[in-house]
């Protein structure tokens, strides 16, 4: 960190005059900051918009929480996660065997103030709900997001076919499964059993809508996010800053201590901080999206941020190295938190490949010989910096089905036994050139689709190397997200390296993606083995418990053994908070933290104007 | 003259629907698929096919063709329906008095719903494309307009000075440097300076963009704006300083010095003022990139500029944007070339137009 | 489409040429040239680059550039005491905690044959090979020597520097010497041609080109370097085709030209026979211009990650591969690929200039 930079004397006082004039406007600009609480952050990506039925990606999702609020929600300190009642009275239970769930709405819960709304105070009503439901599959939103309700509620898939042939999509229609009881209470009628369908209701996705809002605003409903939530957008340039505001109708709320950990020091400086208090503290929140790993880092370091999340793992060895916070880092009084999130990174073989594909034992033994050739442990020291475990199962840390007690040597990188297994089938190098070829003496030539950036690149580089160790000749292509995207939908690769997030936290979130059905959908390795197909229909009846568990696990023992995937790694985040920042604790699934947070102006404003 | 420019207008016609038929194709054939970018994590049929329809990216090339010389020509998109449908009168109430933006904004986009007619939209964040166009060039301009000028004034400032002494020493030492200045590559500038300058020494923010103008210019664009000019001043001194002493090997500039006129008058008077034909020709070729500006500053120092936008877009498979800003500045790149063409005739009366 | 000046500023070609002068005006550049102190260091300082780049080609050094002989970011050999926290924790790595693997051989499809894999196992040995805490001039993060990668690196960037340049000025000279020469429809076609590529801002046409190689299986065999070449000319030779096609106006009216057009002179012949070596001065300039233009488009190409594959290195690949090291305080693979670049292109520039000088005969 210590650079000398040469100074030539003739330029010194030029710059000293320059810097001046920097430094006032520096001062000026802290000033103006002014009586609010405001907090300021950087988000690793650019936000698109707004209306929680019509986005999908992270980064905006998580600006969404703070908008609108969902019926349950998950319980702010509960770790593993735990859902709670938030817009809903209590979390339903399955009634009818799991195929019946009813929220009963809290009386008297207030929109934001709109326009829209002509100058009354607007409630919120099951109605809400039911509009979002319904908006979900209507052709002219193209929800990403539509798939949650597509061949699952009693009679909306009717719904729609019957939209289509009338080339109308008619919201005064009401769906069967779909019943508003009374003004505050609403019930879903599912085809069949499933357990996983109240998780639906804590994304920050699936949330009531005012109807005259969304109309008011047809045309620009990204724009426009009005709900019951503690905040409201209140300013917006797209693609550089959010600024957020609180909303003067938001009920208030407090966080809820009864799950809090006694020994994690998060959860009892969260506690000190908040407990009793009613929430919102923060006033103002102002997000700018960088997309550059440089300049967020070290917007993070010149303080003008008060936190960073997510850091870059190039940067993290910077502010901790070895589990201990650098020296620089504890004279700011700075804390860190680390998390494994509920995600996972695997690198999928296409099933239908000619050469790495099938199912006979020949075509396995050559999967798992890759597996076992492929040096795991560099992708997590050197590409991801150490800020990453070796993934054990397909199902994360976190999520409801994890199983620490799963461990596979299949999936540990061993050259002995990856070589011993090629030879064993027959694939040896039978032309002399050094490389090896099929059984039938073909030549293999392996191809690996990446993403064209860094981590793309660096994930394939070792690929392509932990192959050449053991004589396996592989190429590389590099594509643009989108492009990768369509190859990877239509099968048009052999090998990638992809990842998910989990969008509710059950371990089916995860082992749908290998479910023989969900090819062309999410099943990008078109993955297909009847008895794998079978287990989860099986699971998909099943509420959590030890019966469900053990289904998990012989689903991830057929992965090992098929192996249609390598088992990546879960990444580990490391959050760097200012010490101005009060109550900071990240959630697993929740992206934000802005409605249990509190900021200590005077601290932040000295140091800024250090 | 008249007649020059309309025949040159009228020429922008072919290259224009050139550059359309060159970007659909390239875009449209070989482009990812933009029902898959927006259809989400798990990509349903039914979605797709739903998505397809939405963008009519299922229509046969050479409707969307036409559909897409019709966005160019109105700006606007329109259902084949709204051609035979008669717009029904917006739904709102008439009574209420349109106070607000919001509300007037929420009137028009009833209207325009109703028409069947909207603005051309981006697919991936529905904004509307030429919101986005206009919106995104100001950060541009902010940053490339004081790079022009700085660059011009400078070049031309040290060019003039240097082939005054032009064989010295110093002459030799200032080529040199300026080779040397080009030889490193933009990315390492940018990357050293913003460590050095915005977080070692601290002098300028790291990065940041703001919606007042002033703080923009005075706050966060100086430290892409010095280095796009340091990075940008060394070729056009070195081209400037070409003109110049092209211009002193003239006769004329001879004859000027054996008529007795001092050095400085000649340089100053004569040369300079000759010189300034190929000077503005250069900065004629320069004027169009200032719209589309440096993709990589704008996403080091996080400008929300149109550089940054494009990049996205090709990520996302966004055609709307993509053909729009190529449409947008492919017109900019010829007017702006014409209005080059035009001006030579005021500077220079040698100029006749074929 | 741009106005036709009767008062060009591009100096005017060397006086018009008999069959014989020709040869003379290349030997006169040469002399020229050897009197120019600063061309000829530049032209020893590109010699040795070309040199260097054929002794990686052939092997004969930086043969092992991808071989990992250092720790991760090893030092370079000057601040070898320093710390590395990289390498500290690369080795720190904690073994994970040992469970009861699970037992797969109930439905492994592998498992008849588990006694013959394992025998064969403990047949084959590896060894683990001891790594240098420093090199020359620092290890990257897989502990490669970055001097090495550096002079691989070189030979990338500057192949296709000189390849997409060679391709860029034929396909730019051949387009310009048609439109030049023929003029009329032709003429016209191709400048519709050259408008329509022009008016596209040159980052979408490179993302554009790129995805059409990316995603063409027909083109899939010259994925690469080859691809990255073909990119930086099909984009990048308008300028060239412009400058030729005014020679060739020029050109055309001459009389030599006409001269020849009366013994019978095919038009191809005239074109490319006659008026070709009299604008070639021009073309070489333009050429080894666009060497320098094209390795620093290499870099950006790199940076958007469509630069050389995986397998091989250039500067650009590991400039934006150092882009996030200089914050960590591993700025040597930085500075080698930066500044190797820079050298390179400092004297490939000096030497066109000493080349535009010597081939045109107005400046003394």
């Amino acid at each position: 960190m210590n650079l000398n930079i040469p100074t030539l004397n003739c330029a010194k006082r030029a710059i000293a005059a320059l810097a001046l004039v920097w430094a006032s406007i520096f001062l000026a600009t802290v000033a103006q900051a002014g009586d609010l609480k405001t907090l300021k952050i950087a988000f690793r990506n650019a936000e698109t918009g707004f209306d929680p039925q019509r986005i999908e990606d992270r980064y905006s999702v998580g600006i969404i929480e703070n908008f609108f609020d969902t019926l349950v929600t998950y319980d702010w300190l509960a770790r593993p996660a735990k859902l709670v009642p938030l817009a809903a009275e209590k979390v339903p239970e399955g009634e009818e065997g799991g195929t019946r769930f009813t929220f009963r709405i809290k009386p008297g819960i207030l929109f934001a103030d709109d326009p829209a709304f002509k100058g009354k105070k607007r409630e919120l009503v099951a109605r809400d709900m039911e509009y979002a439901i319904k908006r979900f599959r209507d052709p002219a939103n193209r929800s990403p997001y539509a798939w949650l309700f597509i061949d699952r509620i009693v009679g909306f898939d009717e719904y729609v076919e019957a939209a289509k042939k009338a080339n109308k999509y008619d919201y005064e229609k009401s769906i069967p499964g779909v019943q508003v009881l009374d003004k505050y209470t609403i019930s879903f009628k599912l085809k069949q059993a499933d357990y996983n369908f109240l998780y639906f209701f804590a994304m920050p996705i699936v949330v009531p809508v005012a109807r005259e809002v969304i109309e008011a605003y047809a045309s620009d409903t990204m724009a426009h996010p009005v709900g019951t939530g503690p905040y409201i957008l209140k300013q917006w340039t797209r693609r550089s800053k959010i600024v957020l505001e609180r909303n003067t109708n938001y009920r208030g709320h407090q966080l809820d201590t009864q799950y809090a950990n006694p020994n994690d020091p998060f959860d009892q400086a969260a506690i000190k901080a908040l407990a009793g208090k009613t929430l919102p503290l923060i006033d103002r929140i102002e997000i700018s999206p960088i997309e550059e790993e440089q300049p967020r880092f070290l917007a993070f370091m010149n303080l003008e941020h008060d936190y960073i999340e997510e850091t870059p793992p190039n940067f993290v060895s910077q502010l901790l190295s070895l589990g201990k916070l650098s020296p620089a880092m504890v004279k700011r009084n700075v804390h860190v938190q680390r998390t494994e999130e509920p995600e996972i990174t695997w690198d999928a073989f296409n099933m239908e490949d000619k050469i790495v594909g099938g199912y006979k034992p020949e075509n396995v033994a050559f999967r798992r010989a890759l597996v076992l050739a492929h040096d795991r442990a560099s992708e997590i020291n050197i590409i991801r910096k150490g800020q990453a475990i070796a993934t054990k199962s397909a199902i994360p840390p976190g999520a409801v089905g994890y199983d620490p007690d799963f461990y596979a040597v299949d999936e540990e990188y061993d050259l002995s036994r990856a070589k011993a297994l090629l030879d064993l089938y027959g694939y040896v190098d039978k032309d002399g050139d050094g490389w090896r070829d099929m059984p039938d003496g073909s030549p293999i030539v392996l191809t690996f689709k990446h993403r064209a950036e860094m981590e793309g690149r660096q994930i394939a580089e070792l690929w392509v190397k932990s192959m050449a160790a053991i004589g396996i000749r592989m190429q590389t292509t590099a594509v643009q997200f989108a492009d990768l995207l369509r190859d990877r939908k239509v099968g048009k690769f052999q090998m990638s390296n992809l990842s998910w997030t989990a969008d509710y936290p059950d371990g089916q979130n995860f082992l749908q993606l290998l479910y023989g059905p969900n090819i062309d959908e999410s099943n990008d390795a078109r993955f297909k083995l009847p008895e794998y197909d079978r287990l989860y229909s099986q699971a998909l009846k099943l509420p959590d418990g030890p019966a469900r568990n053990k289904i998990y696990r012989e689903m991830n023992r057929l992965i090992v053994a098929y192996a249609p995937w390598r088992l990546g790694v879960n990444r580990i985040f490391s959050h760097f908070i200012n010490p101005w920042v009060l109550g900071y604790k990240r959630h697993p699934i929740l992206y934000t933290a802005f409605k249990y947070l509190d900021i200590d102006t005077a601290a932040q404003q000295a140091a800024q104007q250090q | 003259m008249g007649a020059y420019v309309l025949r040159r207008l009228w020429q922008m016609i072919p290259t224009l629907a050139g550059v359309m038929l060159l970007i659909f194709v390239l875009f449209n054939w070989v482009g990812g698929d933009p029902s898959l970018v927006l259809a989400g994590k798990i990509t349903n049929k039914e979605q797709i096919e739903n998505i397809k329809k939405q963008l009519g990216v299922d229509q046969p090339a050479y409707v969307q063709l036409g559909y897409f010389a019709f966005e160019v020509a109105t700006g606007f998109t329109c259902t084949w329906k709204s051609f035979t449908d008669k717009p029904e009168p917006p739904k709102t109430d008439p009574k209420a008095d349109p106070t607000t933006d919001a509300k007037s904004d929420a009137v028009k986009a009833t209207a325009q719903t109703k028409s069947g007619c909207q603005a051309v939209r981006s697919w991936a964040t529905n904004e509307e494309v030429p919101k986005i166009l206009t919106t995104r060039i100001v950060p541009t301009l902010t940053i490339m307009i004081p790079v022009l000028i700085l660059e011009t004034i400078l070049g031309v400032i040290l060019a003039i000075g240097v082939a005054y002494v032009r064989g010295s020493l110093t002459d030799r030492m200032i080529m040199m440097v300026c080779t040397v200045a080009m030889s490193v590559s933009f990315l390492v500038y940018i990357i050293v300076a913003q460590y050095i300058f915005g977080f070692q020494l601290g002098w300028f923010p790291v990065q940041g963009w703001s919606d007042s103008f002033w703080k923009n210019i005075t706050y966060y664009a100086p430290l892409p704006i010095m280095l796009a000019v340091f990075v940008g001043l060394a070729p056009a001194l070195r081209l400037y300083r070409s003109f110049f002493l092209d211009e002193i090997n003239n006769d004329y500039v001879r004859t000027a010095r054996a008529k007795g006129v001092s050095e400085k008058t000649v340089m100053m008077k004569h040369v300079l003022r000759n010189a300034m034909i190929p000077i503005l020709t250069n900065i004629g070729i320069a004027l169009p990139g200032i719209f589309v500006g440096s993709f990589l500053l704008e996403t080091f120092f996080s400008i929300p500029g149109l550089g940054r936008e494009i990049l996205v877009a090709v990520n996302r498979s966004d055609f709307p944007v993509i053909k729009a800003a190529t449409v947008y500045l492919a017109m900019v790149t010829m007017i702006i070339n014409l209005l080059v063409d035009v001006l030579y005739k005021a500077v220079d009366p040698r100029v006749t137009f074929k | 489409m741009s106005a036709v000046l009767n008062a060009s500023h591009t100096p005017p070609p060397p006086a018009a040429p008999l069959h014989q002068v020709s040869p003379g005006l290349w030997q006169l550049a040469w002399r020229r040239l050897k009197r120019d102190k600063v061309g000829i260091v530049s032209l020893v300082v590109v010699i040795f680059f070309l040199l260097m780049m054929v002794g990686s080609y052939t092997g004969l050094v930086a043969k092992n550039w991808s071989k990992e002989v250092g720790v991760s970011y090893a030092n370079p050999s000057f601040m070898a005491g320093a710390e590395n926290l990289e390498a500290v924790r690369t080795k720190a790595d904690a073994n994970a905690p040992k469970i009861e693997p699970v037992d797969l051989s109930d439905i492994d499809p592998l498992a008849p044959r588990y006694a013959e894999w394992a025998e064969r196992t403990a047949k084959i040995k590896t060894t683990e090979v001891k790594r240098a805490e420093s090199l020359a001039f620092g290890g990257d993060k897989w502990g490669r020597d970055v001097l090495q990668k550096a002079i691989k690196g070189a030979e990338t960037s500057i192949f296709v520097g000189l390849f997409a340049a060679l391709f860029a000025t034929i396909i730019g000279t051949t387009l310009g010497a048609i439109s030049g020469y023929m003029g009329g429809k032709v003429g016209d076609l191709l400048e519709w041609f050259y408008n329509i590529f022009t008016s596209i801002p040159y980052i979408l046409l490179i993302l554009a080109f790129a995805a059409v190689f990316a995603s063409s299986p027909q083109l899939a065999a010259y994925k690469g370097v080859p691809m990255v070449v073909a990119i930086l000319a099909f984009t990048g030779w308008t300028g060239i085709y412009r400058l030729v096609r005014s020679e060739y106006i020029k050109h055309a009216s001459r009389e030599y030209v006409k001269a020849a057009q009366a013994i019978g002179a095919s038009d191809s012949r005239r074109m490319f026979v006659h008026i070709l070596p009299n604008v070639s001065h021009v073309c070489l300039v333009q050429l080894s211009q666009h060497v320098v233009q094209f390795i620093k488009a290499e870099v950006i190409l790199s940076y958007l990650g469509l630069g050389v594959p995986v397998d091989s290195v250039s500067w650009g690949t590991m400039l934006a591969e150092a882009q996030s090291e200089l914050v960590i305080g591993k700025w040597w693979q930085l500075a080698a690929a930066g500044i190797s670049m820079a050298i390179l292109v400092t004297a490939f520039s000096m030497l066109t200039d000493s080349l535009r000088d010597a081939l045109d005969p107005k400046i003394k």
